[in-house]
């Protein structure tokens, strides 16, 4: 299989993009949403983008045997590690999801089609029709590609043509995603357009803002805060700045028959899209009132990520990257030789392929990703927070490894403290359709709002 | 050779290496033999460093190859007192350059390491700045420059002795914790004359100032008297020099025979130039041309230094003293790469006699022959990823 030519990002790398191009890109989307996309209706959009998630769960489905023999030499990621994400998140795009996720940020799912009340707007007889911007432009970072998933889908709902901007490199798998609904449904892949070109490119972004009704932006603070401040005032915009993640793990949830299940729920999240998604997590915080147990935990999470790499492979880095680990790598390996009550490392046998640090010391520690995690004991959940203070701003999920009675307690520690996304220890980087991106509506920052008071 | 049983011992044999270095290329063994007697002695008596190689489960004893030595990684030298000298014998400490760093690494010295530091530096300094081919004879290691006066006779290859030395750098009284003014105060002792100097004060933030008007003074009084110079410094000050020279509009043409030696990045203390602009505008600022031009490899964890001479416009491959061996290791499997390969750059200093021989570098390089070509310090590049990551 090969992909046509259909998207500025099929164009081979060397092909120049200009602000020309851009522009003419921008203005063909919107004829063809005028034409194909403003006239379609909820329920039918809702069907392709079911149709297209059930395609894409299928071995034998041909964009997803190319996504997956093709992806590890465009994105780094092993092929397990692709079908294990891609079947993540095409397992939450049924009718179900959507609808639940259309009530969610609009009232009711029918918001977008026609004038109608939610419970709410019945008690103060109003109706209220919601309407998506004309084009919406996402800019995207890095090779996880669920972000861009997720763009194309509220795209769809809100029936705005779009125009995606991956970073360098980026673009595969959201592309071969495009290719898939321009395959069934060409009309509507001609509403969508991607490119890829390095980010800040000045002239390029420009010509494509100056077309836009709304903007997203996901990346580092800095790039997010370019973007909006390179925006023409009228633009809507909706930034996704740096997060990180971190799991809490209780004394009592790793007892005895629990604690295997646990440890590879943990091992999943790290291994899910190498780590390197903001849902990630970079530390274990484990509850330990020295009887050892946060070692017992990171012990086990390195021979669990030992087994996982023999079937699902960790994708190759660049060398720079390696030798980022490598250097991380060996201070640990001095201060485990120099005080080994308060380090420990486990290390994958000549490779970077994973990594477990114990540390004695609270602090939240940046990983290095690419596998790599820290394991520290805490005596409690506040320890644990005091020792979170520092990324408190940036903190989006807490994987939560605990029992029943012990859940509630915590989440409102949690919550109260700053997360927005609590969710069971294996499941961070599988977040449902409905994940309010950092805490915020999905839809809220692009839709707009026409009540009708009668 | 019969083994050293004293880190006084073993620098007497390593002084003699290095003196035979200069006349004949060294065997390997000799290299593998002294490498051995250091772990041997550094292995008793630097604790930290035991603790490493034990938990390796490598010993003088089951040393296979001196590749095998256990590297000490740089950042160790910011946590760790590695040093078999005890508090008292300390003399000099030797800091990690960068004004941001909370914790430098610490080198510690006594006047005996020094001895060994210096001579290792001044012949193979000769060699590479002052002398453009082999054939120099090493200067004695009696002379120390902390008490030398300066233009002794040391051979440097077809340069002239005495030399007028131009450091854009803080004199060692300022900044008596940077190796690198240590190693200026060393080559001016040894090679320079009357007229070597120093050109930089400290600033509140440690921060090294550039005295442009007294540098940019030297530079003309050479150029007039058309005696040439050899101006020692790191990027980041040449960058500093260099815009002074274009904002007085300035071009000098300094005497043939003039030499530039440069060395370090510029962590963030000057606006960041390219090599080849750098050199370019060396060339045309200063009227160095690019085969004058030395680059410098060096680091405070060290005692030996590696140079890299340009040649027909291309830089040739950093190479260290053969008391010097640098392997490039892959990240991956610690194991040296192939040719041409890239990976990180391992060093095993003889000359490293009081701390630790055998030290892992942050640096990535590429293998070429018993060289290396420098890339510059692992740091993460373009993140695959969302998620924040380390600085």
């Amino acid at each position: 299989m090969t992909l046509p030519n259909y998207f500025l990002a099929d164009l081979p790398p060397e092909a120049e993009l200009s602000p020309a191009m851009i522009t003419e890109a921008c203005l063909s989307l919107k004829r063809n949403r005028a034409h194909y996309l403003a006239v379609r209706d909820t329920p039918s959009v809702l069907r392709t983008l079911v149709r297209t998630g059930e395609d894409w769960l299928e071995a034998d489905y041909p964009y997803r045997k190319f996504a997956l023999a093709e992806g590890p030499a465009h994105t780094g990621f092993s092929t397990q590690t692709i079908a294990t994400g891609l079947d993540g998140f095409f397992r939450h795009l049924t009718g179900e999801n959507l609808e639940a996720l259309l009530a969610q940020e609009l009232g009711t799912t029918q918001r977008l089609d026609a004038f109608c009340a939610s419970s709410s707007d019945n008690r103060t007889r109003r109706t209220a029709l919601a309407t998506g911007p004309e084009l919406v432009g996402h800019i995207t970072a890095g090779y996880v590609p669920n972000a861009a998933f997720m763009a194309i889908v509220l795209g769809l709902l809100t029936r705005s043509a779009q125009f995606i901007k991956c970073s360098r490199g980026g673009s595969f798998l959201p592309r071969v995603f495009l290719h898939s609904l321009y395959g069934s449904e060409p009309k509507l892949g001609a509403c969508i357009e991607m490119a890829e070109w390095r980010g800040g490119s000045a002239a390029l972004e420009q010509a494509l803002f100056e077309q836009c009704a709304a903007v997203t932006a996901t990346g580092t603070d800095e790039a997010v805060e370019a973007v909006r401040r390179a925006l023409p005032p009228r633009v809507r915009f909706a930034g996704y700045g740096h997060q990180v993640s971190f799991g809490y793990v209780t004394r009592d949830a790793f007892l005895g028959w629990r604690a295997k299940k646990l440890i590879a729920a943990a091992a999943a999240d790290v291994v899910a899209w190498d780590q390197l998604g903001c849902l990630s997590p970079h530390v274990f915080y484990v509850e330990d009132n020295g009887t050892g147990t946060a070692l017992q935990f990171a012990g086990q999470l390195a021979e669990e990520l030992a087994r996982r790499e023999a079937s699902e492979p960790r994708g190759k880095i660049s060398t720079e990257t390696a030798a980022h680990i490598a250097a991380r790598r060996a201070i640990y390996e001095v201060r485990t030789a120099h005080a080994p009550d308060q380090t420990r490392h486990w290390c994958s046998p000549n490779s970077t392929a994973w990594t477990v640090i114990y540390e004695a010391e609270a602090r939240f520690a940046l990983s290095c990703l690419n596998r790599f995690i820290y394991v520290k004991p805490v005596l409690d959940v506040a320890e644990a927070l005091r020792g979170a203070d520092p990324v408190r701003d940036h903190i989006s999920t807490v994987g939560l490894g605990a029992q029943e009675h012990e859940l509630e307690a915590l989440a409102k520690q949690f919550a109260r403290w700053g997360a927005s996304r609590l969710c069971p220890l294996g499941q961070m980087q599988n977040p449902p359709l409905t994940w309010r991106h950092d805490g915020r509506p999905l839809m809220g920052d692009l839709v707009r709002w026409t009540d009708w008071e009668q | 050779m019969t083994t050293p049983s004293s880190f006084a011992d073993y620098s007497r044999c390593l002084i003699a290496f290095i003196e035979r270095a200069g006349r004949t290329v060294p065997a390997t063994e000799a290299f593998g033999a002294l490498a051995r007697s250091l772990f041997a002695l550094q292995f008793a008596a630097v604790p930290d460093f035991q603790r490493l190689c034990v938990a390796r489960g490598i010993t003088p004893g089951s040393l296979a190859d001196w590749r095998d030595i256990p590297a000490m990684p740089t950042t160790a030298f910011k946590e760790l007192e590695l040093s078999s000298l005890a508090p008292t014998e300390r003399t000099t400490v030797f800091h990690s350059s960068g004004t941001t760093e909370h914790r430098p690494s610490r080198h510690f010295h006594n006047a005996e390491s020094l001895a060994v530091y210096e001579a290792s530096l001044l012949p193979w300094f000769a060699r590479h700045v002052l002398g453009r081919a082999g054939g120099f004879q090493p200067p004695s290691v009696a002379s120390n420059c902390t008490s030398a006066s300066g233009g002794r006779n040391a051979p440097g290859g077809d340069w002239k002795l005495p030399a007028r030395l131009l450091c854009l750098a803080p004199p060692p009284q300022l900044s008596p914790h940077s190796s690198l003014v240590h190693m200026f105060a060393c080559v001016s002792a040894g090679f320079g004359g009357s007229g070597s100097q120093f050109f930089a004060t400290v600033g509140a933030s440690k921060d090294w100032q550039l005295d442009a008007t007294a540098a940019l003074g030297a530079l003309r009084a050479a150029e007039s008297a058309g005696e040439p110079v050899v101006l020692l410094g790191t990027a980041f000050m040449f960058v500093h020099l260099l815009d002074e020279l274009e904002r007085l509009g300035l071009a000098l043409a300094l005497p043939p025979g003039s030499r530039v030696m440069e060395t370090g990045g510029y962590k963030g203390r000057s606006r960041e130039l390219p090599k080849v602009e750098l050199h370019a505008l060396l060339t045309s600022r200063l009227g160095v041309p690019p085969e004058f031009i030395v680059c410098e490899y060096g680091m405070s964890e060290l005692s030996s230094q590696a140079y890299s001479l340009i040649t027909n416009h291309c830089s040739l491959p950093f190479r260290f003293p053969p008391w010097c061996r640098a392997l490039v290791v892959s990240p991956e499997t610690g194991r040296e790469v192939a040719e041409g390969k890239t990976g990180l750059l391992r060093l095993f200093d003889l000359a490293n006699v009081r701390s630790v021989m055998a030290i892992q570098t942050e640096d990535l390089a590429v293998r070429r022959g018993d060289g290396f070509e420098l890339l510059g310090r692992a740091a993460q590049t373009e993140a695959r990823g969302c998620s924040l990551l380390a600085a």
